[in-house]
């Protein structure tokens, strides 16, 4: 029997219930070899817990069957599913912070020793070799915790291709790759994962991008709910298809997907809406810069390099930064909110200058702040999701004696009902325990509770699905109405032209470009990002149907 | 779903189901010798000292700080209220003068952990070294005698309803820490630096200070811890170390009691009970051999910690299997 006649993955019946209720119901497919399989689903469907079974973290329920190139799964045992040839790169990518590229890319395959020592030059070239392959252009011996989102993923993507033996891979799985990467490098990673199916390797592709569907994917299967609604090949599906696979019947009442301020109110008119009129934003200027930023520079010893970044927001204006993985653009945010370190610059909020490296000042001026990194800066796994949403605001739930728990509890209730966040009313859930999209709009909740004058965003809507995304760009353009400013660094070009007023163009740690208007495409974007002469003429955005 | 359900089942409260266990097994094997009041009321009063230092330890290791000096801490605060009222000092102002200290202590450890960016482990490690080099040269290796007033004695050994007082004020401590971690901005801001410290300061939480007021907690609570000591057992040169360890052991286990998960004062105060009554049935089993509570409290220590990893799984499992089971049966209806 040769490779290609077996199918990299097969997985039938598969079921698996957690302790809040069912994440997976009774799910079948199949990956042949050598096919992209997209897998799809609104947040919370299910699709990071199947990848968990395929993968041996998680044990399904009995009765479940899983083959990896044939051969029958043993479940619960990462170790397993590696020797069967499947290979992953997690939503939360799992590489360890404080090591470097080169020990990272060995933790799977080993070391290559000699007599029980490590061979370091042996280990850095295999690692230059792997990075090569996945054409990101790094020192192996740099640390983890210094690369962009970008540089991680493609870090990750280069140690599940490792080979380790004899042990050829069967099946590589993707969930969320290119959540985090702009717009070129997914580009490259799309010719990347095609090289992969070409060897005759079954690839699993979680995406909430649809257009990567038509792009790359042979086959896309659709989960609602933890079922299996559809699984159809993907030549002759419209656009149109997959949103009605993955939204059903909700779809009757059409995306709501606003283009810029100013719009009607898209707000539920259950008073979520005035909370966006409270006291920080009254009083607030609804005229001059909320943010005015001279001469901020970064020397980029602990992160990217900025020069001399200069520029200013209005009241209810939403600005976005675009630029490539080491532009600066990942950087910007943070500075601005002291998170980083800055090293010259003035950064004023309504006219009130910021102290360097001081988060909790920058949030009594009313600054909000979502980092890009949601495990490790943006949000607390183990605690609860009410906790995770009163963490800024205790002093508002403090009366003496104690926290007002009943209080904290309605408000997380009334953010879950806003974002829609799922579990319905799971408040008291850890954090860990929900889908990566549920855990952003967690983290919006957060920060919208305290009624921002200004909304500093990395990378906002990572891993949010199609219509949880409209959501919360209609809750930012809600707040911009009454006065807010947002400044949305993306490396989601899309993003950026459907929701941004203006867009800043950052390279090698500049500002290039500055985009208005009509100006503001995501063509117009990445050539001034990867600095392509923008005398050119813009094409228009083709459309997908 | 809660995730704390307000039931008396057996994840939340196995620390009780054991002591149950304990009491039942060895007041059937001993009865003459365990199941008296006396028994009770010795082991309660015994084990408020550690009661009172599994609280010290408590407080730094919700935010992931550990405080391993706090058993030279507790010695040093006895030797040294007894020394000063031996020397002719009033008892409240050698006490407060030694409970400060406690938290000078502390302090230090906080500057060197949060303003030297030195590991916690090893700052305080070191402290406990120092102390008890400082112990040394002010005592000269002589252990002094206990102070010949009967009013001293009296502020921990006075009995109140069979019990002495000093379990009283093991539980107002274990009552105002309670109210600070579960109940306070303070509490919150504590647990937030354990999971994430990053995430924490770009929340707005002041990560420096409260980490470093936390070791000034520990500090201040082993003081006390030590004063008290000093008052129910007379001074001792080196009772602290030994204190230490089951101490840890039962701010462990109590992570896996109440609210499982979560390091927590009253799963840690079941926890020394559980611990001690465990210690107090074999040690009359087996006629008082000397290593009994090493043992134990070590094998405790490990046990907890493992079994605080494997529940999480086992809960999930069993949710999942009840779960399926109503599945099959609405099945079989339909
Ligand atoms: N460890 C866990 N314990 C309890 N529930 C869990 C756990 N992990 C996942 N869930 C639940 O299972 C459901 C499916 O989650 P999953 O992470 O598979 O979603 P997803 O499709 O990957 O979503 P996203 O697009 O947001 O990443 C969610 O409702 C989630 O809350
Ligand atoms: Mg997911």
């Amino acid at each position: 029997m040769t490779v290609s006649e077996v199918r990299a993955l097969d997985v039938r019946a598969l079921t698996k219930t957690f302790a809040g209720g069912r994440a997976l119901d009774d799910v079948d497919f199949a990956i042949a070899a050598g096919e992209i399989h997209a897998l799809l689903g609104e947040n919370g469907s299910g699709k990071s817990t199947l990848i968990k079974v395929v993968s041996g973290f998680h044990r399904p329920d009995p009765g479940a069957t899983v083959l990896i190139g044939g051969q029958p799964l043993a479940f619960g045992s990462p170790l397993a599913s590696y020797e069967l040839g499947a290979r992953f790169v997690h939503q939360d990518l799992g590489l360890v912070e404080a090591s470097s590229i080169s020990d990272n890319l060995a933790f799977g395959p080993g070391f290559p020793t000699a007599f029980g020592t490590i061979l370091a030059r042996r280990a850095h070239a295999r690692a230059a070799r792997a990075l090569e392959q996945v054409e990101i252009d790094i020192d192996p011996d740099a640390l983890i915790g210094s690369l962009s989102p970008a540089q991680k993923t493609g870090v990750a993507v280069a140690r599940a291709l490792l080979a380790k033996g004899s042990a050829s891979v069967r099946l590589l799985v993707l969930d969320e790759p290119t959540a985090r990467l702009p717009e070129h490098e997914v580009v490259h990673l799309l010719a990347l994962v095609r090289s992969v199916a070409r060897r005759g390797i079954g690839v699993l592709y979680v995406t909430h991008r649809l257009d990567e569907v038509f792009e790359i994917a042979d086959h896309a299967t659709t989960l609602r709910d933890g079922r299996r609604v559809a699984s159809k090949p993907v030549p002759g599906l419209t656009r149109h298809d997959l949103l009605h696979d993955l939204f059903g019947a909700a779809l009757e009442h059409p995306l709501r997907m606003p283009s810029a301020a100013g719009q009607s109110p898209l707000i539920d008119a259950d008073g979520a809406a005035a909370a966006m009129s409270g006291p920080v934003l009254s009083g607030a200027l609804l005229s001059g810069a909320v943010l005015s930023v001279a001469l901020l520079s970064v020397d980029g010893l602990c992160s990217e390099v900025l020069r001399e970044v200069t520029f200013a927001i209005e009241a209810g204006e939403v600005v976005g930064v675009a630029g490539i993985t080491g532009s600066g653009r990942d950087a910007l945010c943070a500075t601005l909110f002291g998170a980083g370190r800055r090293d010259s610059g003035v950064v004023r909020v309504n006219g009130q200058p910021l102290r360097r490296a001081r988060p909790a000042e920058a949030m009594a001026q009313g600054v909000a702040y979502v980092p890009a990194e949601r495990k490790l800066q943006g949000a607390f796994m183990d605690l609860t999701a009410r906790e995770n949403i009163s963490i800024s605001n205790l002093q508002k739930l403090w009366r003496w004696p104690r926290l007002r728990r009943r209080q904290e509890g309605q408000e997380a209730r009334r953010w879950f009902d806003r974002f829609s966040i799922r579990p319905n009313g799971a408040v008291e859930q850890l954090l860990s325990t929900f889908s990566g999209g549920n855990q952003q709009k967690v983290v919006f909740g957060k920060w919208f509770q305290r009624q921002p004058v200004l909304f500093l965003l990395d990378e906002p809507t990572q891993g949010v699905d199609v219509s949880a995304k409209a959501e919360l760009h209609a809750a930012l353009f809600e707040a911009a109405r009454s006065g807010a400013g947002v400044l949305i660094s993306s490396s989601d070009v899309e993003e950026l032209a459907t929701t941004c007023d203006r867009v800043l163009v950052l390279r090698s740690g500049r500002i290039v470009a500055e985009l208005r208007g009509a100006e503001v495409s995501p063509h117009a974007m990445s050539r001034a990002a990867l600095g392509i002469d923008h005398q050119e003429p813009i094409l228009p955005q083709g459309t997908m149907t | 779903m809660k995730r704390f359900p307000r039931s008396l089942g057996f994840d939340r409260f196995s620390g009780a189901y054991m002591l149950g266990a304990f009491v039942i097994v060895f007041s059937i094997w001993k009865p003459s010798l365990f199941a008296t009041t006396a028994t009770l009321h010795s082991v309660t009063a015994d084990k408020a000292i550690s009661g009172i230092l599994a609280l010290a330890i408590l407080v730094p290791l919700v935010c992931g700080v550990y405080d391993l000096s706090v058993g030279a801490t507790v010695n040093f605060a006895t030797i040294l209220s007894v020394l000063l009222v031996k020397n002719g000092w009033s008892i409240p102002l050698a006490m407060l003068i030694a409970v400060f200290l406690g938290g000078v202590i502390g302090a230090v450890n906080g500057f060197i952990v949060v303003r030297l960016k030195v590991n916690s482990f090893i700052t305080t490690l070191g402290m406990a070294s120092v102390i008890a080099a400082v112990q040394v040269i002010v005592t000269h290796n002589q252990q002094p005698l206990p102070p010949n007033i009967p009013i001293w004695n009296d502020i921990t050994q006075k009995t109140v309803l069979g019990f002495q007082v000093i379990v009283l004020y093991m539980l107002a401590i274990a009552f105002v820490v309670w109210w600070a971690l579960a109940h306070t901005p303070v509490g919150r801001y504590l647990y937030a630096i354990g999971s994430s410290p990053e995430a924490a300061r770009l929340s707005g939480v002041r990560v420096d200070a409260y980490s470093w007021l936390s070791l000034i907690a520990s500090g201040t609570i082993a003081g006390i811890a030590g004063v008290l000591y000093g008052s129910l057992t007379g001074p001792s040169l080196s009772f602290g170390g030994g204190l230490l360890l089951p101490a840890f052991a039962a701010v462990f286990l109590g992570s896996t009691q109440i609210t499982p998960g979560r390091f927590n004062v009253w799963g840690s105060v079941l926890s020394i009970y559980v611990l001690a009554t465990g210690v107090r049935g074999l040690q009359l089993v087996t006629n008082n051999v000397q290593w009994l509570d090493g043992m134990f409290s070590g094998v405790a220590l490990i046990t907890a910690v493992a079994v605080a990893v494997g529940r999480q799984r086992s809960a999930d499992e069993r949710k999942r299997r009840s779960l399926s089971s109503t599945r099959q049966l609405s099945a079989a209806d339909a």
